[in-house]
């Protein structure tokens, strides 16, 4: 196990470095510059500005400054907010995101999993064609309608809760509930589609002839085998959530790192963009290690060498 | 199916429960204090009043600093840090006498910190966007291209309290220019100590009614009274909170409400819908602020006056702002919006007194004339940004009814830009807000020396000659029919295609008080305050 993952670390590191290659390459090669804004800038202003950001050298020099700088953990000053570095920028939005998304997500599997086992056990019944409805409607639905449909409804017209902003736990209802449910309905269609395959197995067979108690195979033995496909999914779909949205963070005014991860894109600010691609890929690497090891300790089958 | 039921009632019961620990979602304010909540539309990309040029940014500059002159409630230019000025008989040099005032900590500010401010603003190495503006200001322009050393520009600290600018020719709107944001003192003690991390908010001081006491980005900067403003006494509001509303519709929510007490902007297609259901909160009205269509006179099509004429008489101003805009903004036919200080704009051509058909008419004559017709269409490329989504539409349309075919060609705004300034386009929409109240801060677009910043790349000497001519006038109004003179070449030659005024556009609970609808679009946050007896004090 342990030689597994230190293989998968030292992968991890090339993988990195093509993923900040290729970015690094593909933002200067798109048209347009951070420092354009409608105003002229004398020859001389544009390259004191060159010049202190070090744009001003041959691009291969930039990028081995730019490797050199993350390898030591520093990832640059944002080129359009002038007072804040990408980490200050990364570090205040990231830890908001994460724990909204981390809280969407939690909500997800409780929901997702308990309709998902509860369609599974009566498949083709009731039970089954209102969760299969109410996914079918959760994943087709964008977040876009779903955002301002819900502060319509529980900010508007009920008054229960803000509108927007980012304060106490009541602001986080409505975005975390955004958030979660499209997960929802992918969850449990997933766990459905496990735990439907699950139960005509052979050892589900086998230890209903045991006689064990109904609730003892589902837990004990279906839902092991039955969550494996949601734990690859989780992986990605984790990191995702956990670095934020672009349309909940601006229907909801909210502090996160997803509209800075876009808007940064529009405005060319190439730190902050790079510095997100680089933890949303570390995010990734990590977070699919996690899940094969998790999978190695749900299935027997899988050995991980 | 029963374990499903009962996650989902247990959520509901905890959303119910969290709904019922209070109504909207108003920030706490302390006891015994007032708090102004605050939508400002966009995260400040910095605070520095050298390097900023937005008017989210603005909004709070102000709070924190005040320049020699200021801006009224009623968005008029009233001295500010300055309490009387001479000028001497030629007009190039302006004696500013200040008033006893102190820095957040107590240090004085003196002419020094204006010497200081004016030196870093041109200051190559601080690569300001907006030094340019004091070009009139003796050698600023030299430093600002590091030809220079930073002491030669033209402001001089005579005593603590007395401060001399020395200008390259004169300009009378001199104080109307001082208002502007990167004209503000800044404090030397605190900029020489923290070099760029004066603006933390543990560092920074400030010489306004209010002090930085933090700033959470994408999420709020919160201001505080500053005790040792000299004008404490008449600033109602104990705190103010900015928000970057970056969706306009959100901050709509805000405000409807009552979670803000105002947003800046709401987005102009929305004006009807507002007007009808939020009138008292509405705030839309004419802005110092233009959009234009620039046409690229280095491109052979566009060279010819005929075809640029047509292209202008063949817009439906009015249904744009009308119909398109919900009246906030207006027709326009000259380069320099109404309610400029003190300058009647250029009179609008004859046409637009014209019904739109036969406008349309001498639009398709003019081209015939320019060879053009139906089958051999005029072609043309509009490119245009974000804030022209809807228009663009609207102005292909309208041209198609002429017989021109033009493309369009959406592009995200840093790609705009670059290609305006490098003047990679054909035909653009284009806009300009005003930096001063004067009408040069839209003329000087149009002049041959502006350079990239002159989109549409017009240059006629005449003009030229004109707005140099009025630099050396010192009678304001004399000055200003100069000026229109200039504005009427540019109109005659169809440099552009002026289109609409902006609108100023905010949303003001109705019980805020002080509220001023201007122009200028500056509504400085210590002349307001809320109806209702003021918090009792525990």
């Amino acid at each position: 196990m342990l030689i597994f993952i230190a293989r998968r670390i030292a992968f991890a590191i090339p993988t990195l470095l093509i993923v900040i290659t290729l970015s690094f390459f593909l933002m200067r090669l798109a048209p347009g510059s951070p420092f354009q804004n409608g105003r002229r800038l004398t020859p001389e202003i544009e390259r004191n500005i060159m010049a202190k950001y070090g744009m001003n050298r041959p691009l291969a020099a930039q990028y081995l400054g730019y490797l050199g700088g993350v390898a030591h953990g520093d990832l640059g000053p944002s080129l359009k907010y002038q007072d804040k570095s990408v980490s200050d920028i990364i570090g205040q939005s990231f830890l908001k995101s994460a724990m909204l998304g981390l809280t969407a997500l939690v909500l997800a599997i409780a929901i997702g999993g308990t309709c998902g086992i509860a369609a599974a056990l009566h498949q083709n019944g009731r039970a089954d064609y209102i969760a299969t409805l109410i996914t079918t409607l959760g994943i087709c639905i964008p977040t876009f309608v779903t955002a301002p449909l819900l502060v319509l409804i529980f900010a508007g017209w009920l008054g229960w809760l803000p509108t927007a902003g980012w304060g106490g736990p009541r602001n986080l209802v409505l975005p975390v509930l955004v958030l979660a449910l499209p997960q929802i309905a992918i969850i449990t269609r997933l766990i459905r589609a496990g735990m439907i395959e699950v139960l005509r197995s052979n050892f589900i067979r086998t230890a209903r002839a045991k006689g064990l108690s109904q609730r003892r195979i589902l837990l004990r033995h279906a839902l092991p085998a039955a969550v494996l496909p949601l734990v690859s999914y989780l992986g990605p779909a984790c990191a995702s959530l956990l670095t934020g949205s672009l349309v909940v963070e601006q229907i909801f005014a909210l502090p996160g790192l997803g509209k800075f991860f876009v808007t940064s894109a529009l405005q060319r600010d190439y730190t902050i963009v790079m510095g997100t691609v680089i933890l949303y890929s570390a995010l990734i690497l990590v977070l699919n290690l996690v899940s094969d090891l998790i999978y190695a300790v749900l299935d027997p089958r899988v050995r991980l060498t | 199916m029963r374990s499903a039921a009962s996650v989902i009632t247990a959520l509901l019961l905890a959303l119910a429960l969290a709904a019922c620990s209070g109504g909207g979602g108003r920030a706490p304010c302390p006891a015994g204090l007032r708090c102004l909540e605050a939508g400002n539309a966009g995260e400040p990309l910095t605070l520095d009043p050298s390097k900023s040029q937005n008017v989210w940014e603005g909004n709070i500059q102000y709070d924190l600093f005040v320049g020699l002159t200021q801006w009224n409630a009623r968005g008029e230019v009233v001295p500010g840090m300055a309490t009387s000025w001479e000028v001497s008989p030629d007009g190039l040099i302006w004696t500013f006498h200040l008033r006893d005032a102190q820095w957040s900590d107590d240090v004085p500010v003196t002419a020094g910190d204006f010497v200081f401010a004016l030196q870093r603003l041109e200051n190559p190495a601080t690569a300001s966007p907006t030094a340019y503006l004091f070009y009139p200001i003796a050698g600023a322009e030299a430093v600002n291209e590091g030809k220079a050393a930073l002491a030669t520009i033209g402001a001089r600290a005579l005593d603590p309290h007395t401060l001399q600018l020395t200008l390259t020719h004169p300009a009378p709107y001199l104080p109307l220019l001082l208002v502007h944001t990167s004209a503000l003192p800044l404090p030397a003690h605190v900029i020489q100590r923290w070099g760029d991390a004066w603006l933390d908010p543990a560092h920074i001081v400030s010489n306004g009614p209010y002090v930085l006491k933090s700033w959470q980005i994408g999420q709020r900067v919160l201001l505080a009274r500053n005790p040792r403003f000299w004008d404490n006494g008449s600033v109602c509001f104990d705190q103010i909170s900015y928000y970057p509303t970056a969706d306009a519709v959100t901050g709509e929510r805000l405000v409807q409400s009552g979670e803000y007490d105002l947003n800046y902007t709401f987005s102009l297609p929305r004006t009807r819908y507002l007007r009808q259901h939020m009138p008292a909160y509405v705030h839309g009205v004419p802005y110092l602020a233009i959009w234009y269509l620039s046409m690229n006179q280095r491109v052979a099509k566009l060279q010819d006056k005929r075809v640029r004429l047509a292209l202008s008489l063949g817009i439906d101003r009015e249904f744009l702002a009308d119909k398109l805009m919900g009246h906030a903004p207006q027709a326009l036919y000259s380069f320099t919006p109404p309610g400029l200080l003190d300058y009647t704009p250029a009179a609008a051509p004859a046409w637009s007194h014209w019904p739109f058909a036969r406008r349309q008419a001498a639009a398709r004559a003019l081209l015939r004339q320019a060879g053009y017709g139906p089958e051999h269409p005029l072609q043309l490329e509009f490119k245009y940004g974000e804030t022209a989504k809807i228009s663009a539409t609207a102005l292909q349309a309208d041209w198609r009814a002429i017989g021109v075919d033009a493309s369009l060609a959406p592009e995200e705004t840093q790609i705009l830009y670059a290609d305006l300034n490098a003047g990679n386009f054909e035909i653009a929409w284009d806009g300009w807000a005003m930096d001063y109240d004067d009408p040069m801060t839209f003329l000087e677009l149009l002049a041959t020396q502006t350079g990239s910043q002159n989109h549409s790349h017009y240059s006629s000497p005449r003009y030229d000659a004109l707005l140099s001519q009025s630099d050396q006038q010192r009678d304001l109004h004399k000055r200003a029919q100069i000026l229109a003179q200039a504005e009427a070449v540019a109109l005659d030659d169809v440099a552009v295609a002026p289109i609409i005024t902006d609108a100023a556009r905010y949303l003001v609970n109705p019980d805020i008080t002080g509220w001023v609808d201007n122009p200028t679009n500056w509504h400085l946050k210590r002349y307001l305050c809320r109806k209702g007896p003021p918090p009792e004090v525990r």
